[in-house]
This record gives C-alpha cells, sequence and structure tokens, in this order.
C-alpha cells in the first residue's frame, strides 16, 4: 500500500526557564490546501493530532474563504487551557497533495487563531487515514488508500 | 517526498510575533504581513499572487499543547 511520507518541521523555541538553552521542536506540519464548501480556496499548514476529536482551523480561515460563519452550525469546544469556544462547521475539502484529497467536516474557532495551522483530528482524517509517525527519523507517512 | 516547510519558515526570520504572513511558494519570498490575515491576503492578491500560503508568526515560541 502506497504511503505518502513527510518530513517534520524542526521549530525553535527561545530560552525559558524549562529550557533554558531554548530547545528545538518537531511537529509534523503538511501544507495543504483547504476548499471550502463555498468553492474558496487557499493553501494553509495543518498539523495531524489525533488526540483532536475533529479537524480544527483558525476561525480567520473562514473569514479569508468568505464563508458566513454566524450562518453555520456552531457548537462548543475545548482544549488545554480553554473552553467554551465557540466554533463553526463547514465541509471542506483538504488536499494534502501527492494525489491525497478527502472531505472533512472542519471546526473553525478563535481559538485557533493565536497557533495559526490547522490540526488534523479523528473525525475526518484518522478515521479515513492510517498515520505513522517516526519521530526518531523525523518523519510521518500517511497511507494514500482509504481504510 | 513532500516539500520540507522549514524553507518556508525561514523566510519568517524578523516578523513581528503575532503577525499573519503572506508567502509566495513560486517566489519563496514574503509578500506581505501584519496584524490582519484578511489585509495580508488582499495585499498579497493586489501583487498577483491569488493563492499565498498564509501563516502566522506565534505571540511566543513556546511549547504547545492541544
Amino acid at each position: 500500500m502506497a504511503k505518502i511520507s513527510y518530513d517534520y518541521t524542526p521549530v525553535e523555541l527561545a530560552a525559558s526557564e524549562p529550557y533554558p538553552q531554548g530547545i528545538t521542536m518537531y511537529r509534523p506540519l503538511i501544507r495543504a490546501t483547504i476548499t471550502a464548501s463555498n468553492g474558496n480556496s487557499l493553501p494553509w499548514l495543518v498539523m495531524p493530532d489525533s488526540g483532536a476529536d475533529a479537524c480544527l482551523l483558525p476561525v480567520s480561515l473562514a473569514s479569508l474563504l468568505k464563508l458566513d460563519v454566524l450562518r453555520l452550525p456552531k457548537d462548543l469546544t475545548g482544549g488545554v487551557g480553554s473552553s467554551a469556544n465557540v466554533t463553526y462547521y463547514d465541509t471542506v475539502t483538504l488536499n494534502l497533495g501527492s494525489g491525497l484529497e478527502f472531505k472533512a467536516y472542519a471546526g473553525f474557532t478563535a481559538g485557533m487563531d493565536n497557533v495559526g495551522f490547522g490540526l488534523l483530528g479523528q473525525n475526518g482524517f484518522f478515521d479515513k487515514y492510517n498515520v505513522e509517525f517516526l519521530h526518531r527519523q523525523k518523519r510521518f507517512t500517511i497511507e494514500a488508500t482509504r481504510e | 517526498m513532500a516539500t520540507a516547510i522549514v524553507d518556508l519558515f525561514d523566510l519568517l526570520e524578523g516578523i513581528p510575533a503575532g503577525a499573519w504572513v503572506a508567502i509566495s511558494e513560486r517566489q519563496h519570498s514574503v509578500l506581505a504581513y501584519g496584524a490582519d490575515a484578511q489585509t495580508v491576503l488582499s495585499e498579497a492578491q493586489s501583487k498577483g499572487e491569488d493563492q499565498p500560503l498564509i501563516v502566522r508568526v506565534p505571540e511566543q515560541a513556546s511549547s504547545m499543547f492541544f
């Protein structure tokens, strides 16, 4: 079964009390093209996160895609350090390159604006594809064929 | 093998924390940056790049937990 391989992205973190010398973290970022239900699309960075219940994107992206969030279904979501985040949902198409394209019912929330990138979560992504994290090799793979 | 994003991150050096940034992947350059994502996208599009990659410089380069 064909697997698409991606490199982890090294991110240098500033010196802090727990990391006086700073530290390099490696994040499994992917450059995706995200197309909203209205047909508008933009490239955006996303990161697989098996701890996320669903795919989650910054609400700023919804505005850039000209989605009227006030007309979208919404609920309240939570994460580390935050709760009751208003989250608006749209069915988006995510193209991760190399022919890997899928639809997901994704949330848009202001809670992701500080992060800037999106999360590929269980509903919409991990329920479709097997993902293998090879952190020691600093790469990860996604099976190109859906389960 | 897909393109490494680290090459794009190199472009963010010197851009203020918290800024939204429009990157031309074809030209491998920063087209615009600022506090408002819509303004940044519009400026990039006015420069002829219809589909810039929009990223955000973190407010703090710190560990993340979701």
